[in-house]
């Protein structure tokens, strides 16, 4: 298993960009999802592949507190909680931290606009779901959704442990109902519409993956039957993406990662599935 | 609402030609100054195709023969709709209608033929691509196909929203875009075909997954600006088996039995509408850009089979009942 993941380590520092960063595929410009998540993999080694990551990323910090997403797009984006995770994750708490915390924590979402709620309530047939229950969004001012509320969940959470700060609690036990709000009557979660025109959709496996690492052990989820879900997709589907989100949250839990299969040459030169099966989970979130 | 006569550029087609080539232009391919359709009437193939196991490279070559497609020396994207998967359903533009559409393009000599797509509900593009069969179908699939959700972007304004859009790179870099869809309900915006199949061109990177960013410019207006953005387009709508009622993800299969084809995206779309018995001049996107494409049977020249021939109403949900065609 270890050298599974060092396997994956030597592919980042192999496919690290000039600028420090690292792209979605070998070649392409830098992203700072897969930055995030490259540096939370190397993030034991602190050598100088992290060294240049972490310079690159520091440089895309907003005047607002918030993250760009990449060098071609000037405005504020979800991945900014992976940023901060880095950043606790790596013992930063400094004003650049605070800063986006601050983003993080105040950032507008659609259900905090009376008009959105008083929409959906009076139409409340179409899309089914509590509106008085608010995560994050994927844009500021937009409706929440189940991705970016479990990464800003998972930010958030330890920012707050860190700090021992708890004028947060509201927003992250808000946001835990909300994630418990989308649940898909499947079990898992999708996007985050578990019902749409009287009809049930059902979950994704990446996603039920995120929301139960979000989750950090909550009481209303039946963990048991809940991981032995994970273990099963995890041998079912070929995504692997999903696979490296279900191996995670096994890590999370239960300390260890599957098995992992013989690695799909079609699709391995992703480096997001590469960064995210690289990652600690188990010694970062649990820590936090 | 008149239709103008095909060929005139309107001034708000030539802002929307002149933003698309400014966007061009920085993206490094060729400067854009006219947009496509022919001009008079837009033409528009309609062939019977009852199953995906007939000839379909055959009904494709001579659906383009009847518009008049030229894509010698071109780089041409595909994009198919692979919104989602889901093996029991008809989510998807069917693996062999993409096959046959890599057929077609190398018969007419395009330069690059490339795929591309950006999932709307699931990021793993690579295995949506090949749980729909398109690896096994499409020889050298890898090397072809572009995850739009995750490519290079760059900026193009206006667009509906705050401060325009980001688009995949590798769209705005084609010589032709030809989308690919399936003919489908929607159950925000009555139908989904060429048109609103463009959606996939917007990077989930930057706006997501669900693309919320276009719901909440709202759909019809950035279904139009859109089809502004990408003048040189071409459109093949798989209507072999479609999806009616509570389309687009969780409708019923309704075998239609066709192939719908043409230059003008509007065009191609309001004879789909046609045949699956709406009405396309109550579809908002349609009515917003009419003053552009054809949308008004009078302008629309149909070629191949008649739509009477082939019409096939589609079931639509209650919500959308005033869209049936009298």
């Amino acid at each position: 298993m270890q050298n599974c993941v060092e396997s994956r380590l030597a592919r980042l520092e192999a496919t690290q960009n000039p600028d420090g960063g690292w792209p979605y595929f070998p070649g392409k410009p830098s992203w700072l999802e897969p930055t995030a998540y490259a540096l939370l993999a190397l993030s034991g080694r602190r050598g100088p592949a992290f060294e240049r990551g972490w310079r690159l990323l520091r440089s895309w910090q907003m005047p607002c507190g918030a993250w760009r997403p990449c060098a071609a797009v000037d405005q504020a984006h979800w991945s900014t909680s992976l940023s901060l995770t880095v950043h606790w994750a790596t013992g930063i708490r400094d004003a650049a931290f605070q800063r986006g915390i601050d983003w993080l924590v105040t950032s507008a979402r659609a259900e905090d606009r009376m008009v959105a709620r008083l929409t959906h309530w009076l139409c409340p047939s179409i899309v089914e779901f509590d509106p008085g229950l608010a995560g994050w969004p994927w844009e500021t001012g937009a409706p929440s959704w189940v991705e970016p509320t479990a990464h800003a969940l998972m930010a958030l959470r330890g920012a707050a442990r860190r700090a021992k700060n708890r004028d947060w609690n509201g927003r992250i036990a808000m946001s835990e109902r909300m994630l418990l709000d989308r649940r898909c009557r499947d079990g898992g979660w999708n996007y985050g519409n578990r019902r749409v025109l009287g009809a049930d959709l059902p979950s994704y496996p990446e996603t039920t993956a995120l929301a139960l690492m979000a989750l950090d052990g909550h009481a209303a989820v039946a963990w048991g039957t809940a991981l032995d879900g994970v273990e099963r997709t995890w041998h079912e589907t070929r995504s692997p993406l999903a696979r490296a989100w279900l191996s995670s949250c096994l890590l999370l839990y239960r300390g260890e990662r599957p098995q992992p299969a013989e690695r799909d040459d079609r699709t391995g030169n992703d480096i997001l599935v590469t960064a995210i099966e690289g990652i600690p989970w188990n010694h970062i979130l649990a820590a936090s | 609402m008149e239709p103008h006569p095909g060929g005139l550029v309107t001034r708000r087609r030539f802002l929307g030609a002149a933003a698309v080539s400014a966007v061009a232009a920085g993206a490094g391919c060729a400067k854009r100054t006219e947009a496509a359709g022919p001009p008079g009437k837009a033409a528009v193939a309609i062939l019977r195709a009852p199953s995906y196991r007939v000839d379909l490279v055959d009904r494709l070559v001579r659906g383009a023969a009847l518009c008049g497609l030229d894509a010698r020396g071109k780089r041409v994207l595909l994009k198919p709709n692979l919104v989602e998967f889901d093996r029991s359903s008809v989510i998807h533009t069917q693996a062999e209608v993409v096959a046959a559409s890599v057929a077609l393009f190398e018969h007419l000599g395009a330069r690059e033929i490339i795929i591309g797509e950006g999932s709307g509900h699931r990021r793993d593009g690579y295995f949506l691509a090949e749980e729909a069969g398109y690896r096994q179908a499409i020889p050298d699939f890898d090397s072809r196909f572009v995850d739009l959700n995750r490519d290079e972007v760059a900026h193009v304004a206006p667009f509906p929203g705050k401060g325009g859009i980001y688009l995949a790179r590798t769209a705005l870099a084609a010589d032709l875009v030809v989308s690919i869809a399936r003919m489908k309900t929607h159950h925000w915006v009555g139908a989904t075909l060429s048109m609103k199949n463009l959606f996939g061109v917007v990077p989930g990177a930057v706006y997501g997954w669900p693309k919320n960013h276009l719901h909440q410019a709202g759909i019809p207006n950035c279904v139009a600006s859109l089809y502004r953005t990408f003048p040189r387009s071409f459109a093949i709508v798989d209507g072999i088996v479609g999806m009616e009622g509570n389309g687009p993800i969780q409708g019923r299969a309704r075998s239609c039995g066709v192939l719908v084809m043409g230059a003008d995206l509007a065009a191609v779309d309001a004879t789909c509408c046609r045949i699956m018995g709406i009405d396309p001049e109550k579809i908002e996107y349609l009515r917003l850009v009419s003053d552009q494409g054809h949308v008004a049977e009078p302008w629309i020249e149909q070629r191949g089979e008649t739509i009477s021939q082939v019409r096939s109403p589609f079931e639509l949900i209650p919500q959308f009942q005033h869209l049936r065609l009298v």
